[in-house]
């Protein structure tokens, strides 16, 4: 079974009355351990379909599975508990709490989620992106890739299957880049969770096991690597 | 100037339209300081603007007063009828009466209605109505209309009177106008007049008349410009609408700290607006222009707005200390409230005044902004945070000032140094916020997450970051709990001064006034009385208390007398340290002596064995002062002497009151009912100890009440300053607020981090707010206080009352979020994790 599953889903936004498709009838399903990305120009709904995919979001038709749990009418607290079980997000702009400390910042997840042994596991996550030593630092002192991959510790720490990346080299050097895309596919290899990533850069896309064209909000090409 | 405008329009109004929620939370804490004060300047001039009513002016407008202690002889009238000038006199006799059977007091004012045409052309009484001592003339206030009768109570007994007429010019006023003969006998004060009023021709000045009138009149017979009395009264009164007046811009200061958070908000949010306003060429001024027309904005709205509201809450006001000033200082009915053109001005500046005073500062900072700094907002919180150390000890300097102004004398009554020490001890605590609430976090960042959770961390470390702006809100409310806390012991000490006094001081069993009686025109109890209820079995004494009103140095104060020999076996009268109680009364019968209470001898600066002048019996003469009293019963202060003393001098024997004080074996009830039934046809109120106390407590708390209700409003206009400030930061924070969404918080933990935050503000607000109130009750209790009323106030805690107000403010601060976490609850984290 896929552990990430969109069947037929269509979103639709209202801006000052007028309706915006986002995304059109888009079927997609993603196995564990697969790392895919998700490539095509600004605004042809990639950020879209990864918060569907995260359950931060409800489709206008159309249904998103997440390791076999539908999204469609689960109320707040249910989409609340699916993410803290099976998601983690990774961002562009990193998003790092700047008044906590690095490890304060991993552990966040597990805190939120009422979780024991949250520093045990930030700190194992932040060895496994090679940042341990780093941990009591706050988020100004550290450089962009060092911030991403705090970032990616943190979407780490609870273990999740689902991991959904977005654009999560913008805003890094091409260098630095390669680093953080493939600390992510090394994640969907040896701790077995999906990686959906977006992203404009054909460079990293082609790192990924597949390469899912979008297009005005449609699935425009599917291309297996 | 049409740049400026431009500039103004884009940098400052879209913004304040694009939150109209935090513009009129801002406007309205404007609105309600602003408010405050108008309402309490508005309430003061009604509640003392009827000393000079249209009842001064009956008989139209006298230019000299005579008056004597215990009233001026008849026949000085005679004398003064004979001079060969051309003046004219006009006897006055002026008592307090109550309407029966309601039980509402009237002014009722003896006059030579034959003479003085007070009654208006119209109706000129005849010389048959004149006769007729029962003929009254009314106010249209009171019933019943002509021909009617009207019962009224005057000292201890009632008398029926016909209505003849109504007052011309008095249709507002609760007033009873008699001849002046009717009004003699019913006062009992035959052969005395209040004053005699004297017109003079405008050849000649004032002063030139006032010396030949004194030239006919014997020693002891004081003459003086008409009004002296009411500017007296107002004089008196001063101290008393000063406080109220000082208490009210509490309001206005924490309004300060508002507007200085509003525009500092500004500032930090536009940085990079004024960079490229910058950068485009506007200039240092058009920016610091621009930031202060934001806050003459906030000030002229909440000018107007407080305008209206202002006269609504004066409304209120003007009761509260229309019965304060009726009970402590002179029967006096409150006059219409009046919206001046000089209040409407008061309230736009205030409004303005203090919103730009306060925009000043971040104004100033915001025209220092260079055109490459406009990068980033962090840079401001970093210099907030590198200047703690200074502020602090600027805030110490601060102290160390206040404590210094706090030694200060007054200046002319007025405690200026005291409400000096105040403003820098308020100044001193807001610099000192940054370093407290940087200590507090410091302290609560370990273990806080372990015992409150990881919301109450995210909110702690919220707070921590955004140093400045929490600091100010701290400040503000903080300001507000220091000033409701300093009222708190104030009122708390004063309170359990004064239980403790009456302790000391009521000790007899019943007490008898006259039915009909008011603050500043004595009532009295016929002799007779106090004879008969003295023969009474089970009786032990009757202690005969009398007092005078009389002027004192250009101040109303009070001349009294009492049993000395009474007042020593049964009472606890307590001198001032270092005094002996026992030698004072054992020598006070003995001669022209005399014993002055603590606000007497502090205002008029009276030792023991300094002299004091009185003009008795028509001859000024020298009493000794032997000792200072504790008192807290009038503000004006008392002269008290043996009753046989006066006696001598003011041979009068009625009593203001009477003590009755019961044998030790006898039945109380069986002794009360004896006195009740002796004192039947008398109309005198009876009261018990216990009953007594309760009036008293009664009057102190209602004297304070408006205290109450000022602190109240400074500390809701805090709460609102803090539901707004909330705002703001979850508006600036929302970025944050849909991470913790994408990271897993529930939206319940996202409403808890906004309560946690606004949980350590109000902790921290009121652990500064109680600290600087325990200071600042000092210089109100020892300073203020001391100066403005004379009276020593013995410190106490009011545990249960801070207790309880610190709860309540507290509570409100939590409810204060309720909104601002719904509305961060609400954010969409999808939007506001993309937002640059």
């Amino acid at each position: 079974m896929p552990l990430l599953t969109l069947d037929h889903v269509s979103k639709t936004y209202r801006t000052n009355g007028a309706a915006v498709t986002a995304l059109r009838d888009v079927s997609l399903a993603v196995e564990a351990g697969r790392f895919v990305a998700l490539a095509g120009r600004s605004g042809c709904g990639k950020t879209t379909l990864l918060n569907l995919a995260g359950a931060m979001d409800f489709p206008s038709s159309g249904e998103v599975l997440i390791d076999g749990v539908t999204t469609t009418g689960l109320g707040d607290a249910a989409l609340t508990r699916l993410r803290r079980a099976h998601v983690g997000f990774i961002f562009q702009l990193f998003h790092l709490l700047p008044t906590l400390s690095v490890v304060e910042n991993v552990e966040l997840p597990l805190l939120l989620a009422g979780r024991s042994g949250a520093r045990g596991a930030a700190l194992e996550s932040l060895r496994w992106v090679e940042l341990e030593d780093l941990a009591g630092r706050m988020p100004h002192q550290l450089s962009g890739g060092q911030m991403q991959r705090v970032a990616i510790a943190r979407a780490l720490v609870h273990s999740p299957k689902l991991l959904l990346a977005d654009e999560p080299i913008g805003n890094l050097d091409t260098a630095t880049g390669s680093t953080v895309v493939a600390l992510l596919r090394r994640i969907a290899r040896e701790r077995g969770a999906a990686v959906l990533m977006a992203t404009h850069s054909m460079e990293s896309a082609a790192a990924c096991d597949a390469i899912v064209r979008l297009r005005d909000g449609r699935i425009e090409e599917i291309e297996p690597r | 100037m049409k740049a400026r405008l431009r500039i103004f329009h884009r940098l400052i109004l879209r913004a304040l339209f694009r939150e109209p929620l935090r513009t009129a939370l801002t406007v309205f804490a404007v609105a309600l300081g602003v408010a405050v004060v108008l309402a309490i300047e508005l309430a003061g001039v009604a509640a003392a603007g009827s000393f000079r009513s249209s009842l001064e002016t009956l008989a139209g407008d006298a230019d000299l007063e005579i008056t004597a202690i215990g009233g001026v002889p008849e026949e000085l009238l005679g004398t003064l009828a004979r001079l060969p000038y051309p003046l004219e006199f006009s006897p006055r006799l002026e008592g307090v009466a109550r309407v029966e059977p309601e039980g509402a007091s009237v002014t009722a004012v003896g006059l030579d209605l034959i003479a003085q045409r007070a009654l208006g052309d119209a109706q000129h009484p005849s010389p048959e109505e004149i006769a007729d001592s029962r003929a009254v003339w009314i106010g249209a206030d009171i019933e019943p209309r002509k021909g009617g009768v009207l019962s009224l109570s005057v000292n201890d007994r009632r008398f029926e009177f016909i209505v003849r007429g109504s007052l011309p010019g008095a249709a507002r006023e609760r007033v009873v106008v008699m001849d002046i003969a009717s009004a003699q006998d019913a006062f009992a004060r035959a052969g005395r007049l209040d004053r005699i009023e004297a017109r003079h021709p405008p050849s000649r000045p004032l002063e030139h008349w006032r010396q030949l009138i004194l030239d006919a009149l014997p020693p002891g017979v004081a003459v003086e410009p008409a009004g002296a009395r009411t500017d007296e009264n107002r004089k008196m009164l001063a101290a008393f609408r000063w406080n109220l007046r000082v208490l009210s811009y509490i309001s206005l200061i924490v309004c300060g700290f508002l507007i200085y958070n509003t525009i500092s908000v500004s500032v930090v949010r536009r940085r990079p607006e004024i960079g490229i306003a910058r950068a485009l060429g506007a200039t240092r001024w058009d920016i610091l222009a621009a930031f202060l027309a934001e806050a003459a904005c906030f000030g002229a709205a909440g000018g107007l707005a407080g305008l209206a509201l202002g006269r609504l809450l004066a409304e209120g006001a003007v009761g509260m200390q229309a019965a304060t000033v009726d009970s402590l200082y002179v029967s006096s009915a409150p006059a219409a409230i009046e919206l001046s053109a000089g209040a409407v001005a008061l309230a736009l500046l205030t409004g303005v005044a203090v919103s730009l005073l306060s925009a000043l500062a971040p104004a100033f900072e915001a025209s220092r902004v260079a055109p490459v700094e406009a990068l980033t907002s962090g840079q401001r919180e970093f210099q907030a945070r590198v200047r703690v150390r200074r502020d602090l000890l600027a805030g110490l300097l601060l102290a160390v000032l206040a404590a210094a102004a706090s030694q200060a004398p007054p200046i002319g009554r007025k405690p200026v140094f005291g409400y000096v020490a105040a403003l820098l001890l308020i100044a001193a605590s807001a610099m000192a916020t940054p370093a407290v609430v940087t200590v507090l976090s410091r302290a609560w960042r370990k273990g806080i997450r372990l015992i409150l959770g990881v919301e109450a961390m995210l909110a702690a470390r919220g707070l921590a970051a955004s140093l400045r702006r929490t600091s100010v809100l701290v400040g503000a409310l903080s300001t507000a709990v220091a000033m409701m806390v300093a009222v708190g012991i104030m009122v708390g000490s004063f309170r359990q001064t004064v239980v403790l006094w009456l302790d000391q001081q009521l000790r007899a069993d019943l007490y008898l006034r006259p039915a009909a009686g008011g603050a500043g025109r004595q009532a009295v109890i016929h002799p007779g009385l106090a004879d008969a209820l003295e023969a009474l079995p089970g009786v032990a004494a009757v202690e005969r208390f009398r007092s005078y009103d009389i002027s004192y140095g250009g101040l109303p104060a009070l001349l009294a007398s009492g049993p000395t020999e009474i007042v020593r076996r049964f009472g606890k009268t307590r001198f001032l340290p270092g005094q002996d109680r026992h030698a004072i009364l054992d020598q006070l019968p003995l001669g022209d002596y005399v014993i002055v209470s603590e606000p007497f001898a502090n205002k008029h600066r009276v030792r023991p064995d300094d002299m004091i002048a009185l003009p008795l019996d028509g001859e000024p003469r020298e009493f000794k002062a032997l000792g200072v009293y504790y008192d807290y019963s009038n503000e004006r202060g008392y002269i008290v002497m043996d009753r046989g003393v006066m006696l001598k001098y003011l041979p009068d024997a009625a009593a203001t009151s009477l003590s009755v004080y019961f044998d030790s074996g006898a039945d109380p009830a069986v002794v009360r009912r004896a006195v009740e039934r002796t004192s039947a046809d008398y109309a005198v109120s009876i009261q018990s100890n216990r009953a007594l106390r309760a009036e008293a407590m009664r009057i102190f708390d209602r004297t304070f009440a408006i205290t109450y209700a000022l602190e109240a409003v400074a500390v809701f206009v805090a709460v609102m300053g803090i539901a707004g400030a909330l705002l703001a930061l979850i508006i600036d924070r929302r970025q944050e607020m849909g991470v913790l969404r994408f990271l897993g918080a529930a939206t319940g933990q996202i409403r808890r981090l906004v309560l946690f935050e606004a949980a350590l503000l109000g902790l921290a607000a009121n652990l500064i707010g109680l600290a600087q109130g325990a200071l600042l009750s000092l210089i109100l209790i020892f300073v203020i206080n001391k100066q403005s009323f004379g009276w020593t106030i013995q410190f106490h805690w009011p545990v249960a009352l801070l207790a309880g107000g610190l709860s309540l403010i507290y509570a409100a601060t939590l409810a204060a979020a309720l909104y601002p976490a719904r509305v961060a609850v609400r954010l969409n984290p999808i939007e506001a994790v993309r937002e640059q």
